[in-house]
């Protein structure tokens, strides 16, 4: 009965995180987090360009001590004055955490007339989909979801930490970064299977709006193909079913949907929502399987270490991640070409078309050489 | 929705609050209730003579073990069937023992929540000491509803005691009653009435020093277990009954020191 875990040394995504882009997902207008300043300042700082306030409440030495209520009471009503939201999130951290800090007395005691949600998280989960699940949690309380949508985020969280852990950064102690194949070479291997008259499959299985910019590689070898003359050859698939997930999850799949279809890409196959992407693997393995098993190779973006091996081993693969740390997984998982979109997911933030990938511009350069 | 009672005693390390707390739960558990007492001492020994003297599991023990804690690895049925857990601690010096009560407490809400819900009276006995806010979280995550203050009639206790008031008072917490037990100090039932009163509080009961219990507790037992015939198990079932029964709560005021000071002149 004892849980047997590895325990990974390599930094990780963080819990704290996991809670304050939830927050983002759900809507909420500020979020306030508890703790220090400088506590998960990097993606705090990504947040605000994608559009939502995030304040800290800042604690030093002296609230370590003596607490921090106060800071929240007064940062609570603060927030509220400069921002007129219509929600607000307040976020845990390791400090105010460990010192018992109850944010709820904070937020009776500040009496806002607006929902909140209360996320009593720190960074301490070795899962940090723990962050995701905790902040579900208190809008399910906050009545902000409903029960049906809570279960459905919870079952799919459940798989993306299985996934992360059999295949992903999660799944061995220590995994080196790497910057994966040269995207030239990999760019020139990719045209010379169009040209070659090669049957492809382009497959986009991204998490939320990491698609902004795994779009454009769909983008790109559908443009190089038609240039070449040969697009009949390529079957799209994407997870951007435009019904499915948190709002503004189903406003990015309506985004690159309609940007895609400007460009005349046709989507053969959707794949699931943008928040499935640790569930369609089964939907890409069984439409190979029925249609499509006679492709030579297939582009897959974004966490294709998701999609079962089995029915795809034949084919020439080439993915593209964002993970660095996911580079050796895929690897050893039997994918020949393995890229990666460094800095992606900063440059997906504040945005609402499809952005440039750097492998989407060197196919387009050396198309324009061919 | 029953009426169920969960409190907490609170008072000066030394001063009786854990012999007290596992008499009051044998003797209420005797009288047909259904009683748990969750030790929060990073000691552990808040439920030893419920168990005739014998160490239980702590919920931290097996955190710390990485094991999947389920409710019959920390839940143990001691005299007259109280239901005893201790949410344990670090060693002495190391780690963090407030960020300890707040994880067991946790802990013990998702693996018992039903056994917690049936429960007609639940004792948290909590360290004599509320150094940092880990201490009070059974207060502060709302599983208490009642607290009382132990005390006797010499000054140091008092003093803890109108401090813990001031710490209640501070956390919206209302005080249910002073417990006086005592250490044959002079006028002693005489000066604790009248801090109660003081305070805005009620003497719920006078517990004389009877070396019985300290004998009772040497071989492992409760007094309500080894001397149920004696006056003091008596005064027990009496405290237990008034505890259940009680229905009134008012936030404590505090005495300032000079005054306090010539209470116990």
């Amino acid at each position: 009965m004892t849980r047997k875990e590895i325990v990974i040394i390599h930094p990780r995504p963080s819990s704290i995180v996991a809670a304050l882009y939830t927050l983002r997902d759900l809507n909420v207008d500020v979020a306030i987090m508890h703790g220090p300043p400088g506590c998960s300042f990097k993606h705090a700082r990504l947040l605000e360009e994608d559009g939502i306030h995030v304040v800290t409440t800042g604690l030093e030495e002296n609230s370590f001590v003596f607490g921090g209520h106060d800071r929240l009471v007064k940062l609570i009503k603060k927030s509220i004055e400069l921002f007129n939201p219509k929600v607000i999130g307040v976020v845990g951290t390791c400090a105010s955490m460990i010192i018992g800090e109850e944010m709820h007395e904070a937020v009776l005691e500040a009496n806002p007339d607006i929902p909140v949600i209360e996320v009593e998280v720190h960074a301490g989960y070795p899962d940090n989909t723990k962050g995701v699940l905790y902040a579900l949690k208190s809008a399910l309380d906050a009545k902000i979801i409903d029960h049906k949508e809570f279960e459905r985020q919870e079952y799919l969280l459940a798989k993306a930490t299985d996934i992360e852990k059999r295949f992903g950064a999660a799944s061995r102690e220590y995994l080196a970064p790497s910057r994966g194949d040269i995207k030239y070479k990999v760019a020139k291997r990719v045209i010379q299977l169009i040209k070659e008259g090669k049957k492809g499959l382009i497959i986009m299985n991204a998490k939320k709006e990491t698609g902004y910019m795994f779009a454009d590689i769909t983008l790109a070898v559908n443009e190089v193909a038609a240039t070449l003359g040969i697009q009949k050859n390529l079957i799209n698939m994407a997870n951007i079913d435009t019904m499915l997930g948190l709002p503004r999850v189903r406003q990015h799949a309506e985004y690159i949907m309609r940007d895609l279809k400007a460009h005349g890409i046709e989507v053969h196959e959707i794949i699931g929502g943008m928040d499935e992407y640790p569930i369609t693997g089964e939907k890409v393995s069984e439409l190979v399987k029925d249609k499509y098993d006679d492709y030579d190779f297939a582009v897959i973006t974004g966490v294709p270490h998701a999609i079962p091996m089995e029915n795809i081993k034949h084919m020439e693969l080439i993915s593209i991640t964002n993970g660095p740390r996911q580079v050796l997984p895929l690897k050893e998982m039997g994918h020949e070409h393995v890229l990666v979109e460094i800095d992606l997911h900063p440059k997906t933030l504040g945005v609402s078309k499809i952005v440039e990938s750097e492998f989407g511009a060197t196919l387009r350069e050396i198309a324009k050489e061919a | 929705m029953k009426n169920q009672k969960i409190i907490a005693i609170y008072g000066k390390g030394g001063i009786g609050k854990s012999s007290t707390a596992s008499n009051i739960a044998a003797a209420c558990a005797e009288a047909g209730n259904k009683v748990m007492i969750i030790g929060c001492d990073p000691k552990s020994d808040s439920s030893i003579t419920l168990l005739r003297g014998v160490r239980i599991p702590t919920i931290l023990d097996l955190l710390r073990e990485d094991m999947d804690v389920k409710e019959k690895n920390v839940v143990f049925e001691g005299y007259a069937g109280v239901k005893c857990v201790e949410t344990g601690g670090p060693e002495p010096g190391i780690g963090c023992a407030g960020r300890g009560i707040i994880v067991a407490i946790q802990k013990l809400k998702s693996i018992s929540g039903d056994l917690l819900k049936e429960q007609d009276l639940i004792i948290y006995d909590v360290p004599g000491d509320i150094v940092c806010g880990g201490f009070v979280a059974p207060v502060r995550k709302g599983f208490v509803n009642e607290a009382y203050i132990m005390t006797s009639g010499e000054y140091m206790p008092l003093y803890a005691a109108n401090n813990i008031c001031k710490g209640l008072s501070k956390i919206g917490m209302p005080l249910s009653g002073i417990i006086c037990n005592s250490r044959n100090a002079s006028r002693e039932e005489e000066i604790v009435a009248k801090f109660a009163e003081e305070i805005c509080s009620q003497l719920m009961t006078f517990i004389p020093k009877k070396s019985i219990v300290q004998d009772c507790e040497r071989e492992g037992y409760s007094v309500m277990e080894k001397a149920p015939n004696s006056d003091i198990a008596e005064i027990y079932r009496k405290l237990g009954k008034a505890i259940l029964e009680n229905e009134k709560k008012n936030t404590s005021n505090s005495l300032s020191d000079k005054r306090l000071r010539e209470l116990t002149k």
